[in-house]
């Protein structure tokens, strides 16, 4: 009796550490990839990131040296182009289906946002192409933000939604007790209480915009100088990374690496500050 | 009146057992009652001891009972007719207790005029004591069946009582000038008379209390000022 | 059969609000603050509430107890509005406030709930806002500037809600900062703060500790000088401490109404009697 328990005991314990390995290994799996291609990138960018890099615009062809300075500014203000189309309507439209419309309108309006979300990047740059580039014959900055915008609108709209879904009803309650109209309890109360999630969606879009390529492709095009003027076309960060990477000069490609560390610790950034943002918050109320 | 039980069960427990102990005091006052004028009328001194010895379990009911009462309000907070029941049944027992002083008092007289030869006034005594005893089960019935009319019929009546005293109070005066040799036993018999009118009023208090658990009204007091 | 007569209170009630009229009898009228009349109301198909009529008097505390699901929130909720926000909700009858038909098409129903304020079973403070914003919300949303009327009405609101000396440095705290029973009185000041002449209480101590349900209660014995004030409330020993008045409900229905004194010594109807007593089974 005593040796069978006994040899139960020990079977048991050997399952035991054979499921933690298991996780384990499961778990490095999962991070190695990130670490290697974060470890890559160090090795092969690092040593291209310098203040060049930043500042210059490319040399011409064949020409070594230079850097991706316009391309990193045309980042910054096709995220920003794309934000004035993304930011208000995927907000409203959130906030419209959080509090009204009715519950069959809604649940198609949610379903269509979450097809969009899941819809190939590159497919808004196709559109964007037809009815823009074409029109206007021309690729810009515009057309860009807007291929970019379009891919923000459901991202936020959901994000939105359902942050201020979590608002509870009693705050809504007090303010429309109090005698306050309905769209100012919406928004001096119930968006302002969800405001940091609002936000930490917005900030996320962003994230995720910031290294797209595909829709630029065919939209801002890219530009080896300056944008002057917001109808040309526009450098972005990603393009230009993958403009160089694709070519047959070395030093196009150390800066291309240099191109990608620098999209990498970029969006890294975001998420870490999103983090913050997220941990500040304490539980309204208990 | 079969009202439904209340959820909380310990408090029908501790209701009925307020009343039953209310009821056992009131039945113990019966009996004192009735042997303290028994030992009288048939002149047996041993009734008259045993009645005066019941006195005792008598007034420890009554502590009981107060007790009792204070602690179903503190832990059942009851309103509107347990309310009234508790506290009616706290108001009940010092009356019942004074009734049951009232039959020791008749039953120490009792002994004292046993020692003597018979008086034949004696029977004075017993229509009044029928008319208290009457009164006192009546009104004790009044409370526990919760009957609002035998109530008040108990409360009309002590009118009677009162005059049945009084005229008797007056024959043994009388008595007492023309026979001034048994003045003592005439002294006692005029007492014996007015513990029972005492009885009479105890046991209009005790339907007055009965009248308010069972239909919150207050009867008392209600009488205009008949002189008496 | 619902209890059409208003019984008027006994004469210690009467003395408090300063009449002089000794005896009470049945027909005495006392100022009325709400006039329901046959108030029905569904959520869907399902009614909540079956042809209420009652009175709501002026200046006395008025509690509504009944058990779980009986509709006290719905007709607390019915008096101010705010069941209208429930999709599907559909009402007949009539509730007027001092005369006036809260229901009539051309009433505002911020308005309405301007007038007769409301406190909640759980207290929410809105948790962006410091303590004195959290008071003068409700004036500053509708449209008031002026910074020293508010800050006069903020102290005024804070005062009559006995939180003032405990608050007065801490303005600029947030709202959650407070104990629950000082939200609670956070949420009362910010209701008066608006100056309604009604305040609703749903249940306003069921989340709190007996001391600080204890200076609720008094607050609310103080407030009955200045506002009508309605509350539903699960407790009955609460409700026997708090209120004048007292209305019982079931499944919907108004089963009696009168003094609570009446009410929790003698009442009239056998549900009432088998409800306070705990004899529901």
């Amino acid at each position: 009796m005593h040796t069978i328990r006994a040899n139960k005991h020990i079977w048991r314990k050997v399952k035991n550490v054979l499921v933690s390995a298991t996780t384990f290994l499961s778990a490095i799996l999962v991070i190695a990839p990130l670490a290697l291609v974060f470890f890559h990138l160090l090795i092969n960018g690092a040593g291209s990131v310098n203040w060049a890099f930043f500042t210059q615009l490319p040399k011409p062809v064949g020409v070594v040296g230079g850097g991706m300075a316009n391309a990193i500014v045309g980042s910054l203000e096709l995220l920003a182009l794309g934000s004035v189309v993304g930011v208000p309507i995927g907000v409203l439209g959130g906030v419209y289906l959080a509090e009204y419309g009715s519950a069959r309108a809604n649940s198609i309006l949610r379903f269509i946002a979450d097809v969009l979300n899941g819809v190939p990047s590159i497919t808004w740059g196709v559109v964007v192409y037809g009815l823009v580039v074409l029109r206007f014959k021309g690729f810009s900055a515009y057309a860009g933000g807007l291929a970019l915008g379009l891919i923000m609108i459901p991202l936020i709209l959901r994000t939105t939604e359902e942050v201020i879904l979590l608002v509870p009803n009693g705050y809504r309650e007090a303010a429309l007790a109090l005698g306050i109209a309905r769209w100012k309890t919406i928004v001096h109360v119930v968006m302002k209480t969800a405001s940091k999630g609002i936000i930490t969606g917005i900030l996320l879009a962003l994230a995720r915009i910031g290294g797209e390529t595909a829709p630029l492709l065919f939209t801002a095009f890219g530009n080896r100088f300056w944008n002057h003027n917001l109808g040309e076309p526009i450098a972005a960060l990603p393009l230009q990374v993958f403009t160089y990477a694709i070519s047959p000069y070395d030093d196009w490609h150390r800066q291309a690496w240099a191109g990608a560390l620098v999209l990498v610790v970029g969006i890294f950034c975001i998420n870490v500050l999103v983090r913050i943002l997220t941990r500040e918050r304490k539980p309204a109320v208990v | 009146m079969v009202a439904p039980k209340h959820i909380l069960g310990t408090f029908d427990e501790a209701l009925a057992s307020l009343r039953n102990n209310v009821l056992m005091m009131a039945g113990l006052a019966e009996r004192t009652l009735d042997r303290s004028i028994k030992g009288l009328l048939q002149r047996d001194d041993n009734l008259c001891v045993t009645a005066i010895a019941d006195d005792e379990e008598i007034d420890q009911l009554e502590k009981q009972i107060d007790k009792d009462g204070v602690e179903v309000l503190l832990r059942f907070q009851p309103v509107a007719s347990d309310l009234r029941r508790v506290v009616s049944a706290m108001k009940l027992s010092p009356n019942i207790e004074r009734i049951a002083d009232q039959a020791t008092n008749i039953a120490r007289r009792a002994r004292k005029l046993n020692k003597h030869p018979p008086l034949p006034e004696i029977e004075l005594i017993v229509p009044i004591q029928a008319h208290a005893m009457a009164m006192f089960k009546d009104s004790i019935d009044a409370f526990a069946r919760e009957d609002v009319d035998l109530g008040r019929a108990v409360v009309a009546r002590d009118k009677d009582l009162d005059l049945m005293n009084k005229r008797a109070s007056r024959r043994l005066t009388d008595r007492m000038a023309e026979d001034p040799k048994q003045l003592r036993g005439y002294l006692n018999l005029i007492f014996i008379s007015r513990c029972l009118e005492r009885v009479g009023d105890h046991a209009t208090n005790i339907a007055e209390d009965a009248v308010y658990a069972a239909a919150a009204e207050d009867i008392r007091h209600q009488t205009a000022a008949v002189s008496t | 059969m619902v209890n059409l007569t208003m019984r008027s209170p006994d004469p210690i009630v009467l003395e408090r609000r300063g009449e002089t009229i000794e005896a009470a009898t049945e027909t005495e009228q006392v100022p009325l603050t709400f006039q329901i009349k046959d108030l029905s109301v569904w959520y869907g198909e399902k009614q909540a509430i079956e042809s209420v009529t009652m009175d709501i008097p002026s200046n006395a505390v008025t509690s509504i107890i009944g058990p779980s699901g009986c509709g006290k929130s719905t007709f607390l909720r019915c008096l101010n509005r705010m069941h209208e926000l429930v999709p599907r909700t559909r009402m007949e009858g009539k509730v007027l406030l001092l005369g006036k038909d809260l229901y009539s098409p051309d009433v505002d129903p911020a308005i309405v709930r301007r007038r007769v304020g409301m406190v909640f079973q759980k207290s929410n403070p809105f948790p962006t806002m410091s303590i004195g914003e959290n008071v003068i919300i409700g004036l500053r949303l509708n449209g008031v500037r002026d910074q020293k009327f508010l800050n006069e009405r903020l102290e005024k609101s804070l005062r009559m809600a006995a939180l003032w000396d405990e608050v007065k440095d801490d303005l600029h705290k947030p709202g959650t900062s407070l104990s629950g029973g000082q939200q609670q009185r956070l949420c009362i000041a910010r209701a008066l703060a608006v100056e309604p002449e009604v305040v609703l209480m749903d249940e306003p101590c069921s989340a709190l500790d007996p001391i600080a349900t204890a200076k609720i209660e008094e607050l609310i014995h103080e407030l009955k000088t200045q506002y009508t004030i309605v509350i539903v409330t699960h407790n009955m020993q609460q409700a026997g401490r708090v209120s004048d008045y007292t209305a019982f409900f079931y499944l919907g229905k108004l089963v009696e109404f009168g003094p609570t004194s009446k009410i929790f010594t003698n009442p009239s109807e056998r549900k009432t009697e088998d409800y306070i007593t705990g004899r529901f089974g």
